[in-house]
């Protein structure tokens, strides 16, 4: 054998070892992300807390996301009730709800199921971790320990009533976790969490009312209180102990406002809910946020009509707009009713400043943003920075008139809370004395219908209450039986709980049975 | 001759052996040849840069003498101690040497499928991309140019698919050196292109050969020889065949009046109320910027036509190759300035390249390559919306009216509000500029004779910027301006050492075996803001700090590597029974700590049976060889960080009307994350018939793709989404063939034809995940288009099935059914679905697999004829049973009097045409139904008229006087016909807009830049 050179072999030998050097490294196939942290790197100074609440805010936010096209998540809660309907069929989810044909595989169901469970997850790694911050301010680690333990408990508190019988996390989760394939939980389990994490938040330090929009101990009493009440109704039905205890709840937010009238109370009138200034404060007890140069508002592009120039922007597609059963069976003279004052408004600008025009019926009104949309004489911004809303003081006032007239009977207290919404309406109300136990609750019901419409709320009520409130009788009727007059489709007994995600079954062998009737 | 060859090594054997040297040279030029393999009794030399060649040999043996592009000859020695010989230009393609992994082999010593397109077919169809120019080329690569676009978009897919979603696009190697940037590199400086399909060829590459490879070798310098070489080519795009067709003025208007007329039907309690007064088109048509006094309408638009421009595009490539003694090089320069058919549309090029090559010693040669490219193109179809406009703009609009501003569909009550098309394409900027800058540099150096060392460094440095800007006058939720600013840099080197041993142990046996370790890292850094609101248009992007409002901002780094360890035994016995071993161990960071490294196998046999003496001297069969291969090759394109538990810092609460940034749940573990392997087999055999004339080559394979790399669905109790991991298999299977004739060769004409087709079948064997996988892949659009189930081919379409249209007689039937139309009852005129259930409910349930994007067939004819000095190319393309979902249908066709529709509403059902598979007309506030169903999905069978090319090549006499060796003027026609079924509209080879990203989008249609006819004349010139 003859080599060509000694020096290649040389100069051959030194390449190799030249490269194999790099394999010396044993480093070179490690992988360290410079983009993410782990758990491991994170959660030692309070600065990390404040990190990891604020993740659980942003992910509240799933409930303005999108859900397809022309449809976002919160419109689940009012496509079930029969007091809006749609101007588009471009959402085959959104219609299924309408006509009341959902099944497991219905992507606004798919959407909160997703959307809780992230909340609750988020929540979970605050609670495990943030206690082991050290050192830390205690009040600092209190509050923000108080938010998570609220948020935890407002995500299964909407949880359960949608879907009953659900998995209980309270860990944060790895692939090996005891529970990462949970089976459901009973709705009496889940509500002791929600009850205990609410009375954790409630000595949590938290101030009244917080205009930053942080949860807030009128936040947690509040939710606390429709915890009870709901508790109190179907499926629980744990009767008059917690109609006493909603009413206590609810009473001692109404007893500080009654001493803090400039912190906490009704808005003069409704204007208020479309003024991005207002937001956090005085009625607002809690509220989904959004800021038009951070996250805009999308609300009100699926309740804007379907493409009438009521915009600058000049874009609606009209997904969740009233029927007008429900428009007609508000009183002639009731404020809530009046075009472009209260909740409704039958006539715009033409692109929002420009000359008035019909729409030919009636739109929702309650969250338009004037600022921008446009108004006379001012050309809207287009930007929309109203926060979705939560928690009312309105409903806090009618919380307490209804858990007082099941607990105790109708009182001067119950009147007068029911009345305060009524008189910023424009209405009056019958003497105390004319109602009957009976009566008072049908009015308060009715009052919650017309006060609450299109927060999300109405469909909870339907469901705890097996009462659904009829639009041409004026009564209610059973919630089985009852036609939705939106789409003439009839509520069934399946329709009390919200079929679990064929996804998430499949996902999970361990979550079964499928709700009855789907 | 291979027998006389054989025969002679029988003859030789046991002789002396004695030292031969000569100069091999170019019969046309006279030029000494570098590179030429020299092989005698097994053992082979290169020549060097001046043509000339040692090597020792006994006197009876037979010289081989062989080159890329060449006819091979063979020299008896016969005791001469000095052999010169003339190559001539080749004719016949099995003495070719192809490229393959780090080595070349001659194409009839292959034992493996790889397909080679050689640098005088590639400049048949002149074209700016390197996947535009092998479209329909090889078997068994399915090439989809997807967009009209300058520079195009292509989806490549060597033999199906083999992941879910790891990528499937194949793996480009650029002279030796892996890439993942193909996309920038100039086509005019390619001199040849190999396809690697089979797993006895990928397997060398092992961790990232499952889907193929692309071997692409650049121009070098030859040394002795220069020359000049200067190509100008202009060209001018028409619109080309099949364009879909819109209303215009006059049929709009009356579509309008009839879908108001029809709301009486489908919500007769709004009409009654009415809620409808206002619609009344009558009330409407009243702005006398755009109607009469009558209501006529004063303007009819075609949109198609006021988009599309038919500017001059040009192109301008100069080459310079040369060399002395010893050295050579290459230069070259280009310049391409590629005007779209849609205005405002471009891309423009500029690239520069050196090569150089040393044999700085007999022992040691060295090189390298530097390249820069510089690109910079507006893409107006990143963003649907330009494009979807045209469509849908209203045609009695004008461009602009006679105060100079622009119109939009929002100028007209109850229309969708959406903006002019035109102002898009003016006003909204999608600029893409790339710079790459590729090296290497190499050594060879020969131990000994036989043994040689190759290092190769390879580097290249990417900075890409995406910068955006959309003006005021196109807010449309008040955004008042927008820009953003996207700059990444991908830097990468690779360092590869290997070893080649060529030898005969005697000469029945020979060996040629090659072992190489290879070390690789990419790294990369991203940086990215936009922000609304700006006072002036002036700015775009070139001031973001000048916006005020939503200010997103962030910055990415991420790192990969590999390190590995390769080896390649090639074995002949007679130089007719051959064997291939390979194996490669390959280790990725990305993997979990206990999965980093694998091995990839493979081994083939081929058995050239035409070198047999039954066979030998047989008058039909000139060539016949049998080869068959197995082998495993890895997958591993996933993100780097795959397997680590990560928290994610990129939350955004809203508190206190301020922007907080949070961290909170990210990624899941799976430390057991490993490589999703492909095992495939192959059976080929190559025929040669009539002394070659008609030569076909055919393949059989079997693809098993296991431990498919997935983001696997978790329970989403636990607030994660997926896992990635590994999960299921999936098989292709398909056979090839190509078959290649000279059906008239004389010395005046000659014709030749290439025909090949290419069948593939897909399949998901199994899942890990208990249920089907939807929404991976695909698109998600009214619902998920695309599912991936066990037992379907992968990413298969999904949606309803429409049965027709309600006839009057089903009237009693179709009420029976909960409304899928906005709550309202369903009538005759609604669309009719397949109840699958039978639970007179249209949902998911009722979703079925209803296509396939992936054809059962595709390939090429293509015929050349040549007479004298002209030359003809016919090149035509074609593809059978793929389907196209053609997701536009239900904003152009189920819904009307919103935005401007499809011709084909005007067929709409009627109780007078009650056959029409199209809903009647109707307001969409009265009531419609959107979905995806078998109505939007077409057959997108098609053949395509690709090129047709004519080319006259100057007498070289007449040349010569002006001292010019070639010149050659040509003229190119692409795209120039196409047959497809009629009802689809458009291009059914398409990417919907903005689809791309997914692997199984292919056939998706959504308003894709239309595709040009091209005409094209060029000059070629060398001197």
């Amino acid at each position: 054998m003859k080599f060509f050179s000694s020096r290649s072999t040389v100069i051959a030998v030194l390449t190799v070892c030249c490269g194999l050097s790099i394999w010396g490294c044993s480093g070179f196939l490690k992988e360290v992300d410079p983009t993410n942290l782990t758990k491991e790197s994170f959660f030692t100074i309070p600065e990390h807390a404040e990190s990891a609440i604020a993740a659980v805010y942003a992910d509240t936010r799933f409930i303005g996301d999108y859900a397809g096209s022309f449809s976002a998540n919160w419109q689940l809660l009012e496509a079930l009730t029969g007091t809006s309907t749609t101007e588009s069929a471009e959402n085959a989810s959104l219609n299924n709800l309408y006509s009341l044909v959902h099944d497991g595989n219905n992507r606004h169901i798919v959407n909160w199921w997703n959307g809780l469970y992230r909340v609750i997850a988020q929540a979970n790694l605050v609670i495990e971790n943030v206690p082991n911050i050290s050192p830390m301010d205690e009040e600092q680690r209190s509050k923000i320990m108080g938010e998570a333990y609220f948020l935890r408990a407002w995500a299964y508190f909407y949880a359960v009533r949608l879907w009953g019988d659900i998995p209980l996390i309270t860990k944060p989760q790895n692939a090996g976790s005891d529970d990462f394939f949970p089976q459901r939980t009973s709705i009496e389990e889940v509500y002791a969490l929600i009850v205990n994490d609410l009375v954790n938040a409630e000595s949590a330090g938290l101030p009244w009312m917080d205009k930053s929009g942080r949860v807030s101990l009128a936040a947690v009493k509040s939710q606390l209180a429709m915890v009870y009440l709901t508790m109190a109704g179907y499926p629980l039905n744990k009767g008059n102990a917690y109609y006493q205890l909603a009413a206590e709840k609810s009473g001692e937010v109404i007893t500080y406002a009654r001493a803090n009238p400039g912190i906490l109370n009704l808005f003069g009138d409704y204007s208020a809910f479309r003024d991005p200034s207002r937001k956090n404060e005085l009625e607002q007890i809690f509220m989904i946020q959004f800021h038009g140069s951070i996250v805009p508002n999308m609300q009100g592009l699926f309740t804007r009509p379907n493409f009438k120039p009521v915009s600058v922007t000049n874009t609606g597609v009209g997904t969740t707009v009233p029927t007008l059963d429900f428009y007609n069976s508000f009183a002639d003279d009731d404020l809530r009713k009046k075009d472009k004052t209260g909740f409704f408004y039958t006539s715009y600008y033409t692109n929002g400043s420009g000359a008035l025009f019909s729409l030919g019926g009636p739109y929702i009104f309650k969250f338009f943003n004037t600022i921008a949309n446009g108004a006379p004489g001012q050309t809207g911004t287009g930007v929309d920075d109203l926060n979705i809303h939560q928690i009312r003081f309105a409903e806090v006032l009618l919380v307490f008139a209804e858990a007082t007239n099941e607990s105790t009977g109708i009182s001067d207290d119950a009147y007068e809370a029911l009345t305060r919404i009524r008189t910023r309406a424009g209405l009056t109300t019958a003497a105390r004395n004319s109602f009957s136990k009976e009566t008072f609750r049908e009015a308060i019901w009715k009052e919650r219908w017309h006060e609450l419409c299109y927060e999300g709320i109405t469909w909870f009520d339907m469901v705890r209450l097996r009462k659904v409130y009829n639009e041409r009788t004026d009564r209610f009727d059973d919630f089985v039986g009852h036609v939705n007059l939106s789409s003439n489709q009839t509520l069934k007994d399946r329709h009390l709980l919200l079929p679990l995600p064929t996804l998430e079954m499949s996902d999970n062998p361990n979550l079964r049975p499928q709700n009855p009737g789907y | 001759m291979l027998v006389v060859a054989a025969s002679a090594y029988v003859k030789g054997m046991a002789q002396e052996k004695t030292e031969v040297r000569g100069v091999v040279r170019d019969a046309e030029t006279q030029q000494g040849m570098a590179g030429v393999t020299v092989a005698a009794s097994g053992a082979t030399v290169k020549t060097d840069s001046i043509g000339s060649y040692r090597m020792e040999v006994g006197p009876n043996a037979v010289l081989t003498f062989s080159s890329v592009g060449y006819e091979s000859v063979e020299i008896p020695v016969n005791s001469r101690r000095v052999v010169d010989v003339m190559l001539q230009k080749s004719t016949t393609a099995l003495d070719q040497v192809v490229v393959i992994g780090y080595g070349t082999q001659r194409k009839s010593d292959l034992t493996g499928s790889v397909g080679s397109i050689s640098e005088r077919t590639l400049k048949e169809r002149p074209a700016s991309s390197v996947n535009e120019m092998l479209a329909g080329r090889i078997s068994g690569v399915q090439v989809n140019v997807n967009s009209g676009r300058p520079g195009g978009f292509t989806n490549v897919r060597v033999r199906g698919f083999s992941s879910i979603n790891s990528s499937n696009d194949p793996l480009y190697v650029i002279d030796g050196v892996m890439t993942e940037s193909m996309g920038f590199i100039n086509p005019t400086d390619i001199v040849s292109i190999e396809i690697l399909k089979d797993a006895s060829s990928t397997a060398i590459y092992g961790a990232r050969g499952a889907n193929g490879v692309i071997l692409i070798t650049t121009k070098r310098g030859k040394s002795g020889f220069s020359e000049v070489n200067y190509n100008v080519d202009v060209s001018t795009p028409t619109l080309g065949p099949n364009m879909p067709k819109y209303l215009n003025a006059r049929e709009y208007l009356q579509v309008e009046d009839i879908a108001y007329r029809n709301i009486e039907k489908y919500d007769p309690v709004g009409w009654a109320d009415g809620k409808y007064e206002l619609r009344n088109p009558a009330l409407n048509r009243t702005d006398p910027r755009l109607f009469d006094s009558e209501g006529n309408p004063l303007y009819d638009t075609d949109w198609m036509d006021e988009a599309t421009q038919h500017r001059i595009s040009q192109n301008h490539q100069l080459g310079i190759t040369g060399g002395s003694d010893s050295r050579s090089y290459a230069v070259s320069l280009g310049y391409r300035d590629d005007q779209g058919l849609i205005k405002t549309s471009y891309m423009k090029r500029y690239n520069g390249r050196l090569t150089f090559d040393d044999q700085v010693r007999d022992w040691l040669k060295v090189g390298g390559t530097l390249t820069y490219n510089y690109q910079t193109e507006n893409r107006v179809d990143q963003d649907y919306l330009p494009i979807r406009m045209i469509a849908e703009g209203l045609p009695f609009l004008p461009v602009k009216y006679p105060d100079g501003s622009w119109s939009a569909n929002r100028d007209y009550p109850y229309a969708e509000a959406s903006l002019n098309p035109i102002q898009y394409l003016y006003e909204r900027k999608y600029i893409l500029n790339t710079q790459t800058a590729l090296g290497n540099i190499y050594s060879n150096i020969r131990l000994f004779e036989g043994l040689e060392m190759r290092t190769e460094l390879g580097t290249s440095n990417i900075t890409q910027e995406i910068n955006t800007s959309v003006s005021r006058g196109l807010s449309i939720m008040g955004e008042q301006g927008s820009a953003s600013v996207n700059n990444g840099r991908t830097n990468f080197w690779s360092l590869d050492h290997y070893f080649t041993y060529n030898n005969s142990l005697s000469d029945v046996h020979s060996i040629n075996a090659m072992l190489g370790m290879s070390w690789q890292e990419s790294s990369a850094f991203g940086i990215n803001v936009s922000v609304q609101n700006f006072p002036s248009d002036y700015f775009g992007f070139n001031n973001i700090g000048a916006g005020s409002n939503n200010p997103i901002y962030g910055s990415g780094a991420s790192r990969f590597s590999f390190n590995s360890y390769f080896g390649r035994v090639n074995y002949s016995m007679f130089n007719k029974y051959l064997l291939t071993v390979t194996g490669r161990i390959d280790g990725s960071s990305k993997f979990g700590d206990n999965y980093k490294y694998a091995f990839f196998p493979s081994a083939a046999l081929a058995w050239r049976v035409s070198d047999e003496p039954f066979l030998r001297q047989n008058e039909v069969v000139s060539n016949l060889k049998l080869r068959m291969s197995y082998g495993v090759t890895g997958n591993s394109e996933i993100p780097p960080y795959s397997s680590l538990s990560l928290l994610n810092s990129g939350y955004i609460a809203v508190l206190g009307d301020q922007r907080v940034g949070g961290t909170g749940i990210g990624r899941l573990a799976n430390p057991d994350l490993r490589w999703e392997k492909t095992a495939q087999s192959d059976v080929g055999v190559e025929l040669g018939l009539f002394n070659n004339r008609i030569a076909i080559e055919g393949d059989l394979y079997y693809r098993k793709t296991t431990d498919m790399l997935l983001d696997a669905p978790v329970p989403r109790s636990s607030g994660y989404a997926t896992i990635r991991r590994n999960v299921g298999s999936m098989e292709n299977k398909g056979i090839e063939l190509t078959v290649n004739s000279r059906n008239i060769e004389n010395n005046a004409f000659s014709w030749k034809t290439t025909f090949n087709i290419s069948m593939n079948r897909n399949k998901v064997l199994s899942l890990a995940t208990p249920s089907d996988i939807i929404g991976v892949g695909g698109v998600v659009f009214i619902n998920p288009t695309n599912i991936i189930r066990e037992g379907a081919p992968v990413g298969s379409f999904y949606g309803l099935i429409r049965e027709g249209i309600w006839s009057e007689a089903e009237r009693e039937e179709a009420a029976k059914f909960a409304s899928y139309r906005n709550g309202l009852p369903i009538l005759p005129g609604d669309i009719k679905y397949r109840d699958v259930n039978g639970d007179y409910a249209i949902t998911d349930a009722d979703r079925m697999i209803i296509g396939n994007g992936s054809p059962d067939g595709w390939g090429a004819l293509v015929n050349e004829f040549t007479y004298r000095n002209w030359g003809l190319t016919v090149d035509l393309q074609y593809a059978y049973g793929n389907d196209v979902f053609e997701l536009s249908m239900g904003s152009s066709e189920d819904r009307v009097a919103l935005a401007n529709s499809y011709r084909t509403v005007l067929n709409a059902w009627t109780p007078e045409n009650q056959h029409s598979i199209i809903p009647e007309l109707r307001d969409t506030r009265a009531g419609y139904v959107i979905n995806e169903d078998t109505h939007w999905l077409k057959d997108g069978s098609f053949v395509r008229g690709r090129n047709l090319a004519l080319s006259y090549t100057l007498p070289s006499g007449m040349t010569q006087r002006w001292g010019v060796n070639q010149l050659r003027v040509y003229a190119s026609l692409q795209n120039f016909f196409l047959i497809v079924s009629d009802e689809v509209n458009g291009d059914p080879e398409t990417v919907g807009t903005g689809f791309g990203a997914g692997a199984f989008s292919q056939g998706l249609t959504y308003h894709a830049y239309p595709k040009p006819t091209l005409y094209m004349l060029g000059v070629n010139v060398s001197f």
